[in-house]
């Protein structure tokens, strides 16, 4: 749970809202092809995720949030691209929408998809 | 930049008779054209980007992208277009950067795709390979926003296939699909809430734009060197973020409302702003315009007397530039956060040149940093102080710099703590040590697999002479660029340019992966910024890494992994 004051008490932000601002500005990012379990066996990666907080780690600490994000990204990307984009767009939505700083986003890269093999 | 000035005789006689079939070199030239076009107007196009994120850089990095991708094709005598445009897809997606970058990398692929293995490409051909490009962009993501780069290459792509239908006249097939990119673009932020906010069109789409414009001037002859003299939506104007660019002889930062008497030249005012002053910029909205400049002290009044001939000024608006530098500057100096040491772990203290180093190493997680370098080395009390206070028994201490070295020996042996000296003698030896930090694990192997790292790194350093002395051979006179490579001389140039780039060949740069650039606060963006576009551009498939490193002396300390 994240926890800031206002002037009438608390305001409480739990992991899985931030969990879900971080995969839809994911899921939006280019590149991205999907959110892959990070429990699960490889292999076993869904591509259309409906739990907001299924290839989504978020770690509070109460002044800093790290988050882990586990993808699958369009064979033929380049792959570091790819990362670094998604990694800087859902540090910025979650910053915008929080106002918390995020300190670490880490990408782990789960699997190709491919849609065209040329 | 390596691309040559395209003379145009050739091309006035292309335009005479129409055009209907492209081979490989003519394609190559297209590509050409695209990237220089986009270079020319890639200011325009970083200043309109507010998506994803707002960091300014979609022009830059579709510039990056075509480079990359024309590099491939650069002294390829190919006649075969499909093969061009496989090698252009082959460039883009390796030198992909940013999002835009991505994007346009699998527009490229998409395009090559659709032309296949084919000789020349014909009208009917361009419009499949459009759609392929379309189908190819589109299928990157899973939920594609529209109103960006995207939306852009679906619009080009049925305005293709209808006029395919119609001519196959290239150029009057470009000419089509250019006013339908320029449309969707202009409708972009009906379809993106955020660019409406921030009144902007897409900055993607119009760098897609460009591109396709500057094939269409080509292929009618036209000049593609010189910005067309832009008006931008007076919301786009980034005025708060003038301070970005500021230079010496940039003193005052001007910005006047006027109303013309008469329609508005934009060329010849331009122009005559050139004279005056930098970072001109030009707004418009409802036939009020608003006009941007940054003016030395002395002229400061200029621009005002020369607007005024030509209308009604409504609002003129001066700032200091130089004093809210400084101001700007205070602020910035009080950022670095150390992270918090948990007791008993292993504490770093890294001796560092300059603010932005600092930060990096405070971002690394070392517990304490001694401001320190060339000509300014810290003493064994100031480096005993850092640590001696820290919760924990075991420090490391990374010298950064071989005069340091003794000092921080001499301050181990001052103390109670289990303290080792790891002999980085650069800044780059010490960040590559700072990565293998683990706060609790056991303290010898830490320090040997820091010991080991600081060999694992290039590093090179580039500085201005001081005196006219020859070593290793090296002739160096004053004032001569100099570049060391891991503390060792290896070349003096006249230039810059000329001393980063044989330093990075001397480094065997071509062997290694990444780049990282620290500039110090000796040197000014652009300059940085003209000098890092040139080593890219002989580098395409590196990893580049640039940082403000606030150190003195060095206007570049290169870490080469």
């Amino acid at each position: 749970m994240s926890e800031r004051n206002n002037q009438f008490g608390n305001i409480y932000v739990s992991h899985r809202a931030i969990a879900t601002i971080a995969c839809q500005s994911a899921l939006e990012s280019y590149g991205v092809v999907g959110l892959a379990a990070k429990n699960l066996a490889e292999g076993l990666a869904q591509v259309l995720v409906k739990d907001p907080s299924l290839g989504v780690d978020v770690h509070y600490d109460g002044q800093m949030i790290q988050i882990d994000l586990y993808i699958i990204i369009e064979y033929g990307t380049r792959i570091t691209t790819v990362s670094s984009s998604v990694a800087d767009s859902v540090a910025y939505q979650v910053e915008k929408s929080l106002g918390i700083p995020v300190n670490h986003v880490n990408v782990h890269v789960r699997g190709l998809r491919i849609s065209n093999a040329d | 930049m390596s691309t040559k000035k395209k003379t145009t005789p050739d091309l006035v006689e292309l335009t005479s008779k129409p055009c209907t079939t492209l081979d490989g070199q003519g394609f190559k030239t297209l590509i050409e054209a695209a990237m220089t076009w986009v270079k020319t107007n890639q200011q325009t196009i970083n200043a309109l980007n507010v998506f994803p994120v707002p960091d300014g850089d979609t022009g830059t990095n579709m510039l990056l992208t075509m480079q990359a991708a024309y590099n491939e094709i650069a002294s390829s005598g190919e006649n075969n277009v499909g093969k061009i445009a496989h090698a252009v897809a082959q460039g883009a997606l390796m030198g992909a950067r940013g999002n835009s970058g991505v994007i346009l990398s699998q527009i490229w692929r998409g395009f090559a795709r659709g032309l296949d293995s084919l000789d020349t490409l014909n009208a009917q051909v361009f419009a499949t390979a459009l759609d392929e490009s379309r189908a190819t962009a589109y299928k990157g993501v899973v939920r594609p926003v529209e109103g960006t780069i995207l939306t852009v290459i679906k619009d080009v792509s049925i305005a293709a296939k209808k006029i395919t239908a119609e001519t196959e006249d290239l150029i009057e097939i470009l000419e089509h699909i250019v006013t339908a990119a320029d449309e969707s673009v202009q409708h972009t932020p009906e379809l993106l809430p955020i660019l409406k906010q921030a009144g902007v069109v897409d900055s993607g789409g119009k760098g897609l734009f460009f591109l396709l414009e500057g094939m269409l001037r080509h292929l009618k002859g036209l000049p593609l060197e010189t910005p067309t003299a832009t008006v931008l939506p007076l919301a786009s104007m980034k005025l708060d973020e003038a301070m970005e660019g500021v230079e010496p002889g940039q003193d005052y930062e001007v910005v006047i409302d006027f109303r013309p008497n008469e329609p508005l030249n934009l060329e010849k005012y331009y122009e005559g702003l050139g004279e005056i002053g930098t970072s001109i910029q030009v707004g418009e909205g409802d036939g009020m315009y608003r006009m941007h400049i940054h003016v030395p002290t002395e002229k400061r009044y200029e621009p005002i007397e020369y607007t005024l001939k030509l209308g009604t000024i409504t609002k003129v608006a001066m700032e200091n530039l130089l004093a809210q530098m400084e101001e700007q500057q205070g602020k910035n100096d009080q950022k670095i956060n150390l992270a918090a040491l948990e007791s008993g772990h292993i504490a770093v203290v890294a001796v560092s040149p300059g603010k932005g180093i600092s930060r990096i190493f405070a971002s690394l997680g070392v517990a304490a940093i001694v401001e320190g370098g060339q000509t300014m080395n810290p003493s064994t009390e100031e480096i005993l102080h850092a640590f001696e206070n820290l919760h924990t028994d075991k420090v490391i201490i990374l010298p950064n710099n071989k005069n340091i070295i003794l000092a921080a020996q001499n301050a181990a042996t001052l103390t109670v703590k289990k303290v080792a000296v790891i002999p980085s003698s650069t800044v780059p030896q010490g960040l590559s040590a700072m990565l293998r930090l683990v706060g609790d694990a056991d303290f010898d192997h830490v320090v040997s697999e820091m010991n080991e790292a600081i060999h694992e790194v290039e590093t090179g350093e580039v500085t201005i002479a001081t005196r006219t002395v020859e070593i290793n051979g090296v002739d160096v006179k004053s004032g001569e660029v100099i570049a060391l490579l891991n503390g060792k001389l290896v070349n003096a140039e006249p230039t810059l340019e000329e001393a980063c780039e044989k330093l990075l060949k001397s480094a065997k740069t071509e062997d290694r992966e990444r780049i990282t650039i620290f500039y110090g606060n000796n040197i000014s963006k652009n300059e940085v910024n003209k000098i890092v576009d040139d080593i890219r551009l002989i580098y395409p498939n590196h990893e580049f890494e640039l940082h403000d490193g606030g150190q003195p002396h060095y206007q570049f300390i290169f870490m080469i992994e």
